[in-house]
C-alpha cells in the first residue's frame, strides 16, 4: 500500500496553492517531488504532517488518512529549519526522539551512530546556535529519522549542503530505502533527483504535470536524443549535413543531439563515421530531467517565478 | 490522556523547566529577588532600631489637678532612666504637659507630638491611661508607656493610701491609633496596631508577589511560544507532539520553574524574618512587637498563596500561551506585552484597596473573579476576615475556569500554529478555532 495524495486542494486567500494535486508513492521507494518554488511542495508536505489542513482531498498511507496515523509514522524535515537555539545537540535529539517514544539510551546510541556517519560526532555537546546552517540541517535530519519512521518526508533536504554532505545524505537515503523505508523528498535540483529516485512527480502551480517511474517521465516528452563524443573536433561540423538533427546541449566532452521524428540514431552515427570523425562515445539517450521539466513547465525549476503573491508566500 | 500523551507532556515540561532554570537570567533574577526579599524582611528590625533611637514627644493631660505632673515625673525617671543604661543616656520619651485632651490631640494630628496620653481616675480610684496616636507610636514604645503607666499607678496607690482602705487596682491602659482604618468605628474593636501593620506588610508582599510572578511567568510562556515559532522549531515540534501536549507541558514546566524561583526567593526572606525577631530580642530585649510581623504570616496564608499561585498561574499561562501562538516574531511580543497585562493590572487595584481593610462590594466581587482573585483574595486574606464560603466560591470558580481557558487556549494555539506562514486574517483564524 502506498502513500497516496488524492486531489488535494488548498487556497491561501486568493492564491491557489494546490489545485487537485494527485500522485502516488510506492512503498520502499525514493521518490522525488519536483517543482519550482511556489509549486506546492511544502504545502503538500505540511498537509501530510497535519501542520496545515487541506480545503479538500486527502493524503493516505496504507489506506489511513495521514492525520489519523500516529505522528511517529512520519519522519519530517521541514523546509523551515529550526532547532532550539540554546539547547545542546544531543539533548535536542533525545528530546525529539523521546516525543516519538524512543527510550533515551537507544536514542543516544542511534544518534551517535548517525552523527558519526555524517562526520559530525564532535557537534554533540554544542548548542544549536553555534552550528553552521549545513550542520544544523544534518542534526535535523537525524532528529527526523531517530524513531525509524516508515515514511520520511524531506523538504528540500539537499539545499544548502556542500557536495561532500550532499553525497553523505544521498547514501543515507539509499540506505534507508534498503531498510524498507519510503523516502519522499522535494527538490528543485533535477540532477539530484535523477541520481536518486525510482519515481518522481513534477508539479507546477499546485497541479501534477507528469509523474511515474523516472524512465517513463524522461520519455514522456517523446523527444529522442543521442549523446556523442568524438576525438579532436568537438564542434561536430558534419552534423549540419544531417537533416533533422540539432544540438541542444553542446559540450567539450559530450554533445547532446536531438533527433526529429523520422531520423534514426544510427543515421547520426553513420554521418559521423562518414565524415571521418573518431567516435569515442555514442549513446541513445533520454532527455535529462531538467529538459523534461523545462518542456513540461516552460521554464527551469530553479528560476524564480514571480507570480503575485507566491502560494507558499511567507514560507 | 494516554500514556504517550502523559510522557510527551512530561518531556515538554521537563525541557521547559531545564531551559528556564539553567539560564543565566534565572540565576541572576533569583539572586536579585532573594536579596531584595531579605532586605524587605529586615525592614521591621530596622524600624524597631530606628524607633528605639528617637525621642518621642508625648503630651500628658489629666482631669485631676497635679496628676499629670506627678505621672510625668514618675515615667520620666522610670522609662528614660531605665533605657539610658542601654542606649548611653539617650532619652526615649520627652513628656510635655498639656492643659486638655483636645489641644493635645490637635498637636498629635499636626505632627508636633507622637502621642497624647490622657489620665483619668475611675470610680474605684484606679487610674485609666488612654494613649492617642496616628500610627506614630511603635509597639515597643506603647509597651514601655504601659510599663510606665503601671509604675504611676503603683506610686499613686501607695502615696494616696498608706493603709489598705482601697485595694490596688491595675491601671487600665489602651492605645487608640487613628492611623488604622477601623479605629473610631463605633462598636468595632480596633485592630491591634502592630498586628494590623504586620497584616498590611504581609498583604502587600503577597499582592505584589502574585502580580509580578503571574505577569512575569506568563510572559515567559508567551515568549517561549513565540521563540519556538521564530526559531522555526515549531514545525518539528508539532510533527512530534500534539498541541495539547505542547501547551500543557509548557505551562507545567514554566510553572514549576516559577514556583522554584518563588520558593528560592521566599524561603531566605522568611528565615530572615524569623532570625531578625531573635536578633531584635537579643539587641533590644524581649518584645512581642517584632514577633507580630510574622504573626500575620500564618501557614494557612502561605498555603492559600500556593493555591492561588498555582491556579492563577495556570490561568494566566494559558492566556499568554494563546497570545504567543498568534505572534510570529519576538519583536511583536513587546507591543502586546502591555495590553496582555491589563487584566492583571485591573485586578491589582482592587487588591491594593482591599489592603486597607475595606470589604466594599467591588472588592468582594473582584475577589471571586478568577482573573483577579489570585491578587484580591490574597489581599483580603492577609488583612481581614474572609468567610469560609467566600474562599470556597473564589477557589471553586478558579478551579472551574482553568480547564476551560486551557481548552480554549489549545484551540487558539492550534489555529495560531496552523496559520503557519499565513497573515492572520480574523476570518481564517475564527474558522481554525471553531474547526479545532
Amino acid at each position: 500500500m502506498a502513500l497516496v495524495v488524492d486531489h488535494l486542494q488548498k487556497r491561501f486567500g486568493s492564491v491557489v496553492a494546490l489545485d487537485g494535486l494527485t500522485f502516488e508513492v510506492a512503498p520502499g521507494q525514493v521518490f522525488g517531488f519536483l517543482g519550482a518554488n511556489g509549486a506546492g511542495k511544502t504545502t503538500t508536505m505540511r498537509i501530510t504532517m497535519g501542520v496545515l489542513e487541506a480545503d479538500s482531498g486527502s493524503v493516505t498511507w496504507q489506506g489511513t488518512e495521514s492525520h489519523r496515523l500516529p505522528r511517529s509514522t512520519f519522519g519530517y524535515l521541514p523546509e523551515e529549519r529550526g532547532l532550539y537555539p540554546r539547547m545542546r545537540v544531543l539533548d535536542q535529539l533525545l528530546f525529539f526522539a523521546g516525543l516519538h517514544g524512543v527510550p533515551p539510551d537507544r536514542a543516544r546510541r542511534e544518534a551517535l551512530a548517525w552523527l558519526r556517519r555524517f562526520r559530525a560526532e564532535d557537534l554533540i555537546g554544542r548548542r544549536a546556535e553555534q552550528l553552521s546552517k549545513g550542520n544544523q540541517q544534518k542534526i535535523q535530519f537525524v532528529a527526523a529519522v531517530l524513531h525509524e519512521p516508515p515514511v520520511l518526508l524531506m523538504d528540500e533536504p539537499f539545499t544548502g549542503l556542500d557536495p561532500v554532505n550532499v553525497a553523505l545524505l544521498r547514501e543515507a537515503f539509499l540506505e534507508l530505502r534498503d531498510r524498507g523505508r519510503t523516502v519522499v523528498f522535494s527538490t528543485h535540483q533535477m540532477e539530484v533527483a535523477e541520481a536518486l529516485c525510482e519515481s518522481v512527480a513534477i508539479v507546477d502551480r499546485g497541479r501534477m504535470v507528469v509523474g511515474g517511474p523516472l524512465r517513463e517521465v524522461r520519455r514522456s516528452t517523446g523527444r529522442r536524443m543521442v549523446r556523442i563524443s568524438v576525438a579532436d573536433d568537438h564542434r561536430l561540423p558534419w552534423l549540419a549535413k544531417v537533416p533533422g538533427a540539432s544540438v541542444i546541449q553542446a559540450g567539450m566532452d559530450r554533445t547532446t543531439v536531438e533527433l526529429e521524428p523520422g531520423l534514426e540514431p544510427d543515421e547520426v552515427l553513420a554521418a559521423a563515421v562518414g565524415a571521418g570523425a573518431r567516435v569515442l562515445h555514442f549513446e541513445v539517450a533520454d532527455p535529462s530531467l531538467e529538459q523534461v521539466f523545462i518542456d513540461h513547465v516552460g521554464r527551469p525549476a530553479d528560476e524564480e517565478i514571480h507570480l503575485a503573491p507566491l502560494a507558499e508566500g511567507a514560507a | 490522556m494516554t500514556a504517550a500523551g502523559r510522557r510527551n507532556t512530561w518531556l515538554v515540561a521537563r525541557r521547559e523547566f531545564t531551559e528556564r532554570t539553567k539560564s543565566r537570567a534565572f540565576l541572576f533574577s533569583t539572586l536579585l529577588l532573594a536579596g531584595l526579599a531579605v532586605v524587605v524582611a529586615l525592614i521591621p528590625l530596622g524600624v524597631r532600631l530606628a524607633d528605639k533611637a528617637t525621642i518621642s514627644r508625648v503630651a500628658v493631660t489629666s482631669t485631676e489637678p497635679g496628676l499629670a505632673v506627678t505621672a510625668m515625673g514618675t515615667m520620666d525617671s522610670f522609662l528614660n532612666a531605665q533605657t539610658s543604661a542601654g542606649t548611653k543616656g539617650t532619652k526615649v520619651f520627652d513628656f510635655v504637659e498639656f492643659p486638655d485632651e483636645a489641644t493635645a490631640a490637635r498637636a498629635v494630628r499636626d505632627g508636633l507630638l507622637v502621642a497624647a496620653m490622657t489620665i483619668d481616675r475611675g470610680g474605684d480610684g484606679g487610674l485609666g491611661f488612654t494613649v492617642f496616636n496616628i500610627g506614630g507610636l511603635g509597639a515597643d514604645k506603647a509597651q514601655l508607656l504601659q510599663v510606665g503607666a503601671f509604675a504611676v499607678g503603683v506610686l499613686d496607690w501607695t502615696k494616696s493610701n498608706p493603709g489598705a482602705t482601697r485595694p490596688f487596682v491595675t491601671p487600665s491602659f489602651s492605645v487608640v491609633d487613628a492611623g488604622s482604618s477601623s479605629a473610631g468605628v463605633p462598636g468595632k474593636p480596633a485592630f491591634d496596631a502592630a498586628d494590623y501593620a504586620s497584616r498590611r506588610i504581609v498583604g502587600i508582599v503577597f499582592v505584589v508577589l502574585s502580580f509580578l510572578t503571574l505577569v512575569f511567568y506568563g510572559l515567559w510562556v508567551a515568549s517561549g511560544v513565540v521563540a519556538e515559532k521564530s526559531s522555526r522549531v515549531m514545525e518539528l515540534l508539532i510533527s512530534a507532539a500534539s498541541v495539547q501536549q505542547l501547551v500543557v507541558g509548557k505551562i507545567l514546566g514554566i510553572g514549576l520553574a516559577g514556583l522554584t524561583q518563588v520558593s528560592l526567593v521566599l524561603l531566605p526572606a522568611i528565615a530572615t524574618m524569623l532570625a531578625s525577631g531573635r536578633i531584635g530580642d537579643a539587641l533590644l530585649g524581649p518584645d512581642s512587637g517584632t514577633g507580630a510581623t510574622l504573626s500575620a504570616l500564618s501557614p494557612g496564608l502561605l498555603a492559600a498563596f500556593l493555591v492561588y499561585f498555582v491556579l492563577g498561574f495556570a490561568l494566566y499561562a494559558a492566556l499568554y500561551a494563546a497570545a504567543g501562538s498568534l505572534l510570529s516574531r519576538e519583536e511583536d511580543l513587546q507591543t502586546v506585552a502591555l495590553p496582555l497585562s491589563i487584566p492583571a493590572v485591573a485586578g491589582y487595584f482592587p487588591a491594593v484597596l482591599a489592603l486597607s481593610g475595606s470589604t466594599s462590594g467591588l472588592i468582594r466581587f473582584a475577589s471571586y473573579v478568577p482573573l483577579w482573585s489570585p491578587f484580591v483574595m490574597m489581599s483580603r486574606l492577609a488583612v481581614g476576615r474572609v468567610e469560609p464560603w467566600e474562599l470556597v466560591v473564589s477557589i471553586g470558580l478558579l478551579v472551574l475556569t482553568v480547564p476551560l481557558v486551557t481548552l480554549a487556549a489549545i484551540r487558539v494555539y492550534r489555529a495560531g500554529v496552523v496559520m503557519y506562514g499565513q497573515p492572520p486574517s480574523p476570518r481564517t483564524f475564527w474558522r481554525a478555532i471553531r474547526g479545532g
